[in-house]
């Protein structure tokens, strides 16, 4: 069994690895909808207020800046690396777009002094996994670190205010009518346009294309000619730069800056990218996948919590949800 | 290329490790003569215990008039919620042979052993802000909010509000904490639950722990208020937890129609009352947990002085109409 695996691998690496990914991602997806769908109909019935117009809406509202994280680390993923330091990255660059706003920089440039920070964020991880050879784990493991000690050291850990127009992003909305519709918010036109966006790149583009290649079989991609090191770093930089969007979106919901906060986040991200069909030995995932793995985990943590279910078992039934998503994946595949 | 890379990789592995042994080497405690009072808290995170290292700042200039080379030290892991990290930073400044340390422990049992070490050790600690079960002999004092009569007073001010507002003594209320288990969330949010129970008829629907993140108390108190959209209070028992709590009482556009209580006193939370979204906060002297802490380190381990075992370092209840006070202003950071 191993051995055909292989072979199938070896040659063609480009084509094999992305139509492998192709054909299992679509049973896998309509898996994962299913259970979407399973568990929302679910808490429609139990929860209080769940099946409203507004709950719906606040739901995709939360769940879009994991969604966002999620669909940056599945690129990350899909080349076999991994990102712990989402969760500090999105401290410091909310941090960074705060300060600047604070210091009367136009609120439109100082969240773009957010982004590049986020940039930046990636390009060194990148660089700290193809330049200096270190393991992705420890590379962004020691990012994490260094980051967060950053930005508490630049803020002395204080939370400060951001002027109010800097909440418009996180709090506004498009077609708002009144008390009637609350309108569709705008981190939630964020989230779905940077699904399609990057789902055109890893579906369609070249660059997508390597990335499978790359996670699949790097040797075989290397000696077929793609830049191994630059397709990481690429990743790496979505990785940064989707971080950071989720970072400033946080902060302008908040209105504030929190360096002490996004502590944990990159485990949902991965969570997220997991359960929706990407497997962290590399090769294999999706946007879309990662975009209902998403939902699934918000669906679990909002219906859970409006059943005012006891908040240790929302611990318990996440965990369970993430272990089996996993351990179905493995099944499937005959490992 | 190779070559400079592994020049570039050593150079940032030695430069660290001797600045380390040089500060060591003029700070150091014990055989040199310096001495070092380490203050150990929940988290380097947060602007509560950033004031508590204000307050231990402020004793430390006063007490280096007498003791020339007093150091006061501030570490504290990366989340309130990680226990072994803060077990490994008293353990490592019990090898490093401190004079005395200010903990505020994170646990109420988990830091009972190395605490004990630190004792075995000679090494007098404070415990400031949140309990420590066990042989209360493993500590020279406890300094503190009294945390039960905190959320008991926090209880007393969300009935009296409520009746002010609806008349009545029933309704709905929702209970945001932080961190389950630790010393002063039970005191805090178990004296609040307890004088509710006793006091009136209102009826706690949910806690929820926010493990000290602003975003997900803003998520779940969204969620509560939109499962119970009768919820006529909420008390956000930490910083972080009432952050979040306000901005999702403003959000959801019910400002000044739900009376909600919040805990601590950082500009932000101090604004949220001055503008509506908060009825009232309760402030703790965070300030005073360090500079009473240092104190009583110094009396004990340097000055050989005796100490009182409990120290309530005191809160303050802060509303609209008190919020601009002297008293209230002294608390708030």
């Amino acid at each position: 069994m191993s051995q055909i695996t292989t072979k199938d691998r070896s040659d063609s690496p480009i084509e094999s690895g992305a139509t492998k990914s192709r054909s299992r991602t679509a049973v896998d997806r309509f898996l994962t909808t299913g259970a979407l769908v399973v568990l929302f109909t679910i808490f429609s019935i139990t929860a209080n207020n769940f099946f409203t117009l507004r709950s719906v809406l606040s739901l995709i509202l939360q769940t879009s800046t994991v969604t966002l994280m999620g669909i940056g680390v599945t690129f990350i993923i899909i080349t076999g690396g991994i990102d712990l330091s989402i969760g500090s990255v999105i401290a410091l660059t909310g941090t960074i777009a705060v300060m600047a706003a604070d210091a009367n920089i136009p609120i439109w440039l100082s969240m773009v002094l957010g982004l590049a920070t986020g940039v930046v964020c990636g390009a060194v991880n990148g660089l700290l996994v193809t330049r200096l050879k270190l393991p992705p784990f420890i590379a962004t493991l020691g990012m994490m670190m260094v980051v967060r000690g950053l930005v508490l050291t630049i803020t002395n850990a204080n939370s400060r205010p951001a002027p109010e127009a800097f909440g418009t992003l996180g709090n506004g909305s498009v077609f708002s009518y009144g008390q009637k519709f609350p309108g569709i918010a705008f981190p939630v036109i964020i989230m779905i346009a940077a699904a399609f966006i990057f789902h055109f790149i890893l579906r369609w583009m070249r660059i997508g294309r390597y990335t499978y290649a790359v996670g699949s079989n790097e040797e075989a991609a290397r000696l077929s000619g793609i830049n191994v090191n630059r397709v990481k770093i690429i990743t790496y930089v979505i990785g940064g730069f989707l971080s950071a969007l989720s970072g400033i979106i946080l902060a302008s919901r908040m209105v504030t800056s929190q360096p002490n906060g996004g502590i944990g986040y990159e485990l949902n991200a991965i969570a997220a990218a997991v359960i929706g069909g990407t497997s962290l030995m590399g090769g294999s995932g999706t946007v879309a996948g990662t975009v209902i793995g998403s939902f699934i985990m918000g669906v679990l943590t909002v219906g859970l919590t409006m059943q005012g279910a006891n908040y240790f078992m929302q611990q318990i039934v996440i965990g369970v949800v993430v272990i089996g998503a996993v351990a179905f994946d493995q099944l499937r595949s005959g490992r | 290329m190779k070559k400079l890379l592994v020049i570039l990789v050593a150079l940032m592995l030695v430069v660290p490790m001797a600045t380390l042994f040089a500060s060591g080497a003029t700070e150091g405690s014990g055989a040199t003569g310096a001495s070092e009072i380490a203050v150990i808290v929940k988290t380097g995170n947060s602007g509560f215990w950033q004031n508590v290292q204000t307050g231990a700042i402020a004793a430390q200039k006063e007490l280096q008039a007498q003791t020339p080379k007093l150091s006061v030290t501030f570490l504290g892991p990366q989340s309130e919620s990680n226990v072994n990290e803060e077990i490994n930073i008293v353990q490592s400044a019990i090898d490093r042979g401190v004079k005395a340390i200010v903990l505020a422990p994170s646990d109420v049992t988990a830091l009972v052993p190395v605490v004990k070490k630190a004792k075995e050790a000679g090494i007098p600690v404070v415990i400031i802000d949140s309990l420590l079960t066990g042989d209360s002999s493993n500590y020279v004092s406890f300094l503190a909010t009294d945390n039960d009569a905190a959320g008991r007073a926090c209880a007393k001010t969300m009935i009296e509000l409520v009746k002010a507002k609806t008349g009545s003594d029933t309704g709905k209320i929702a209970v945001m904490s932080y961190v389950a288990g630790v010393g002063s969330e039970i005191g805090r949010v178990g004296g609040f639950k307890d004088y509710i129970a006793k006091n009136s008829k209102l009826q706690i629907v949910t806690t929820q722990y926010s493990n000290s993140d602003q975003v997900t108390a803003l998520n779940q108190t969204t969620n509560v208020l939109a499962s119970n959209p009768d919820l006529v209070g909420i008390f956000g028992a930490n910083e972080p937890t009432a952050i979040g709590m306000g901005r999702a009482i403003s959000q959801a556009g019910i400002a000044g129609k739900i009376i909600a209580v919040g805990f601590d006193g950082s500009s932000v939370l101090a604004n949220f009352v001055k503008d509506g979204t908060l009825q009232a906060i309760c402030v703790q002297s965070s300030f005073n947990m360090g500079y009473l802490g240092v104190k009583t380190a110094y009396d004990v381990a340097i000055a050989k002085k005796t100490v009182p075992e409990k120290v309530d370092t005191g809160f303050v209840m802060a509303t609209k109409d008190n919020i601009d006070s002297q008293k209230v202003k002294d608390v708030l950071y």
